[in-house]
This record gives structure tokens, sequence and C-alpha cells, in this order.
């Protein structure tokens, strides 16, 4: 039985209105699925719920069989949860490389009794961590920058950069904001080949984007969302084709 | 002889508590002001064990620290719970009320102070051997420190002060390394204040109030918030400049006056000439210096 990321009845109301009306999706392992729908249908609000940077009224979530409601956002990840944002949010007082290093998943040198007694665990965690690190952004393209301050960057490369720190984790589950918002050129092609290795790799993905071209070539399938509630789900070309979501998503 | 003395030892405290409460309001981003509070715990608790339980000094000086640092997490638990602004208001509440404490209660000595303090070492030794440990003390604080920023939890603690949410959204715990941080801050200030109690051998609940923490932050400031050297240059400096006019061999009616007027006096040029601290700190977060080993002649690279 394929496990991924499974959501099952997730609500949430902030006040009267309503962001998640009972979400059920689930994305199997190696799937790549593009969440699409007008601005404010609550694609955001969902990823923040998954995320557990938004508590829920009710509901489930999954990965990989195991129950993560109620977790702390920072113990999903830990699980192999990882996530981008729509605004960036990278550690500005960082270069491109120690932007990436705070991701390193299970990094003992960044635990103050290991810094103190164990100096060759800092050392060899160190070391394994930079080569990790410097193997991501060669997938990415962006090994030349390691060293670069993010104010040196194109918008389009620190979303790359983004991106990098996310595979960090080694995730298990990968949810993309917007990763095409603001971008152009080159990056358009790193991120499609960086998040479909990964998708081989057997990592569930959930892509939010508004640019229809970006999702068609990358997205196995697609899922419409309008006022909290997952209206339609198929073939990212089926939805587009449905006159009825067309309408809902330019409005009338 | 004595009196240089004095002088080398306020200065070396003054190291230790910069540099500690840098840790804490500059590399760790906590507001809190009630740095003092713990030197005043670490004093306090230090003095008692070792006039009133026996404990011998060499090892009260140390439980004065654990106390500072275990005192620190009951107030940083709750407050840092609810929000990073709360500890704030709580550390000052903190503050105020434990100084109150030892003010209305005999067995701290009251408001009138805390005296017969026993000393560290005999009269034989004498106080050259203990200004020198407290500068050893206070050199190895800064290096310990500095150690720590500079490694990956340093880095940790620079991405935290950037952006919590997607701190945590990477798996990080940023309630354990605010904890660690405070926690460690605290502690240092504690070691300080055993050192003071037993060299000074007297202690009154006002040494440690919210003017301690004014001029203490004014230390940081002025000498260079989130910088290794900083804290250090800006307690010496403050430290020292008002007491050389003590040899001009004033009235104390006027020396005092005269003191406080040199130290805002200095910190008015300072802010003037220098608003970024005497060192300033640089926009990007710097670690020790980590050969390459993986990136092929990369690590050149780093200007």
């Amino acid at each position: 039985m394929p496990d991924g990321l499974e959501v099952r009845g997730l609500c949430k109301r902030f006040g009267g209105i309503v962001v998640a009306d009972a979400i059920d999706l689930a994305i199997p392992p190696g799937r790549i699925l593009g969440l699409i729908g007008p601005n404010g249908a609550g694609k955001t609000s969902f990823f923040n719920l998954v995320a557990g940077v938004v508590r829920p009224d009710a509901g489930r979530v999954a990965l990989d069989g195991r129950d993560l409601s109620g977790l702390a956002a920072f113990r999903r990840a830990r699980l192999g949860l990882s996530r981008t944002w729509q605004n960036l949010r990278l550690f500005a007082s960082l270069t491109v490389l120690d932007n990436l290093l705070i991701g390193t998943r299970r990094y003992p040198a960044e635990r103050l009794a290991a810094l103190l007694l164990r100096p060759r665990l800092v050392r060899q965690s160190d070391a394994a961590a930079r080569r990790r690190a410097f193997e991501v952004l060669e997938r990415v393209g962006l090994a030349a920058f390691a060293h670069s301050e993010l104010g040196r960057l194109s918008f389009g490369q620190q979303k790359l950069v983004g991106v990098a720190r996310a595979l960090m984790n080694d995730p298990r589950c990968l949810l993309l904001d917007e990763p095409m918002a603001g971008v152009e050129g080159a990056a358009y092609g790193s991120i499609q080949s960086a998040v479909r290795a990964l998708a081989r790799d057997g990592v569930a993905v959930c892509v939010v984007e508004h640019n229809v071209a970006f999702i068609r070539d990358l997205c196995d399938e697609g899922a419409f969302m309008f006022a909290g509630r997952v209206l339609a789900r198929g073939s990212i070309a089926d939805l587009i084709a449905d006159p009825r979501l067309t309408e809902l998503y330019f409005g009338t | 002889m004595e009196y240089l003395y004095t002088i080398l030892m306020l200065m070396a405290l003054s190291v230790i508590l910069a540099a500690s409460f840098n840790f804490v309001i500059g590399y760790g981003g906590l507001i809190s002001i009630a740095h003092p509070v713990f030197y005043a715990i670490g004093a306090y608790v230090s003095a008692l064990l070792a006039r009133d339980a026996g404990v011998p000094v060499a090892l009260a000086i140390p439980l004065g620290a654990v106390a500072a640092l275990l005192a620190s997490l009951l107030v940083a638990v709750p407050a840092l719970r609810i929000s990073g602004d709360y500890l704030l208001i709580a550390s000052i509440g903190f503050q105020l009320g434990v100084l109150e404490a030892i003010k209305n209660m005999t067995w701290t000595g009251g408001a009138g102070g805390l005296t017969d303090i026993p000393a560290l070492f005999g009269r034989s030794t004498g106080h050259a051997v203990y200004v020198a440990l407290a500068i050893v003390l206070a050199a190895g604080s800064v290096l310990l420190l500095r150690g720590i920023t500079r490694s990956a939890y340093g880095r940790a603690m620079s991405a935290l002060r950037d952006d919590e949410l997607a701190f945590a959204a990477l798996g990080r715990n940023a309630m354990m390394i605010k904890l660690g941080v405070f926690a460690l801050g605290a502690g240092l200030a504690g070691l300080a204040g055993g050192l003071y109690a037993h060299y000074f051998r007297f202690l009154a609940p006002d040494q440690f109030d919210i003017l301690q923490s004014a001029a203490l932050l004014t230390i940081v400031v002025v000498g260079g918030m989130r910088t290794v050297w900083g804290p250090v240059v800006g307690a010496v400096v403050l430290q020292a400049l008002p007491q050389a006019i003590t040899f001009l061999d004033l009235p104390p009616s006027v020396l005092g006056p005269l003191q406080g007027i040199l130290f805002t006096g200095l910190v008015l040029v300072f802010m003037f000439v220098r608003p970024a601290g005497l060192i300033a700190a640089g926009d990007l977060w710097r670690g020790a210096a980590v050969p390459d080993a993986t990136a092929g002649g990369d690590g050149a690279g780093r200007a």
C-alpha cells in the first residue's frame, strides 16, 4: 500500500472565512501533484496546515503512514516534510552555502553539548553536511555561488536556493509554494529537473503555481481548489479544459 | 596597588557580563535587559553557600553560576512559550522581584547588604592571584562564546534571528536554541557574580538594579553589538576611563558625579563618532574557517 502524504477531513476557519473545508487529498510517493485555483482558494493555507504552521480545527495529516497531527512544524520537518515559501524566507545574514547547511538533516555539529564535548563528531558532521550541500548546489546549478551573499543572486536564483535548502532535509514529501512566481530564464529548467529527480527518488511533491505551462510540464496530475475545497482532481489538461473551473478561476 | 587590583577585577567582571549579555541580546536576538539579576543570583547564592552552609568557596562560585543558569530557565521557559517579546517584560519583573525579595529578607542581609563573605584565598596569597584568575576566566568566557558563535550552533542562531518560521520549517527547534543561549548567558553572569562576591566580600541589592542593566546595555552597544571584541573593548574603556580621574584627588562629593558625567559624555561621543559601535558588526555571519575539502579549490573564493 503506497503511503506518501495523506490528508483527511482537514478543516480550518478564521472567523467567518473558511480556508479548509474537509479537504481530502493523497499524494503517493513519486507523484507530482499540481494544486491550482484562484487567489484566496486556500492553497497556501493548505500548505501551512500540512506543515504545522497553522493548527487545524479538525482533520488528520499523515506522512508515510505516520500521523503528524498535533506535531510542531519542526517535528514534521524532521519526519521528512519539507516546504518552500512563496516569499522566499531565506536567511539574509547567511551565504548561499550557509542557508543550505541550516537545512541539513540530523546535524550533530549544531548541538551545544556536542560542540563542547565531542569535537570529532562535530568535525565529521560538518564535513558531511558541506559535502551534501555542494551536491545539492551542483544539482540546481548554483555551486559557483556557494559563498555568495543572497543579494548578489537574481530572484530566480534565490528561489532555487529555497528549493535547494528544502532538499537538504532529504524530504519524503515536498511542498512547493509558487516556485515560478517572479522567475524567468534558466531557473525554470533547473527547478523542473530538480523536482523530477526528486520524484524519481520516491518523494511525494505538491506544487502550488499559477504558471500553467510550468504545471503542465511538470505535474502528473492536478487538483483544483476553490473556497477551501478540492473541487476536482485529474490530469492538468482536463482541469484546464473544464469550462466550469475556468469560470471559477477567472471569476465572472 | 590594591586600587589597581580593584580596577582590573571590575574590568574582568565587566568583560564577562558584557560578553555574555551580548551573546544573549546580540547574537541570540533575545530582548531582555535583566542580565544583572543573574549576576546577583550568582553572587548571593555563592556568598550564602560559603558563609552560612560551609561550602568551600571554590565550589560555591560554580554552584552560584549553576543557580543563575537554572533561575534563567525559570523565567525563559514560560516567557518564551508565549512569545519572544514577552521575555523583556517577564525578565524585568523577575529582576525587580528578586531584588525586592533580597531587600526584605534577613538571611540575605536585607537592603543594608550582605557582609562577612568568606574570601577565596587567605591573606597570604592575596588579591593578585584572585585577579589573575578572574582575568583568565574572562578571557575563557570570551573565547568560549566566540567559538560557539562561529560554529554551526552560531550559524543556527543567526538563521533563527533572521526568520524563525523558516528556521522551524527546516526541522530546527527554535525554543531549545533560545533557552540554551539564555541559560548559558545567565550562567556566565552568575559566574561573574560569584567572583565578585568573594573578592569584595560585601553585596548590596542596589548594585544589581535596573541602572546596572542600562550601564551594561550601554557597554555592549558602545562597544559593538554582535561582535566578539566589541563588548570587551566597551567594558574596558567605559570601566577604566571614569576610574582614571580618581587619581586627581578630588573630594568624593565631586568625584562621583564627575565620573557619571564622564561615562555619559563618553557614550555620547562614541555614539556620534561610531554609531555602529567601536567595533562594527558585519552584515554577514562568518564561521570559523573550514577547509573546503569537498569543493576542489572553491574554498579560496571566500572574500
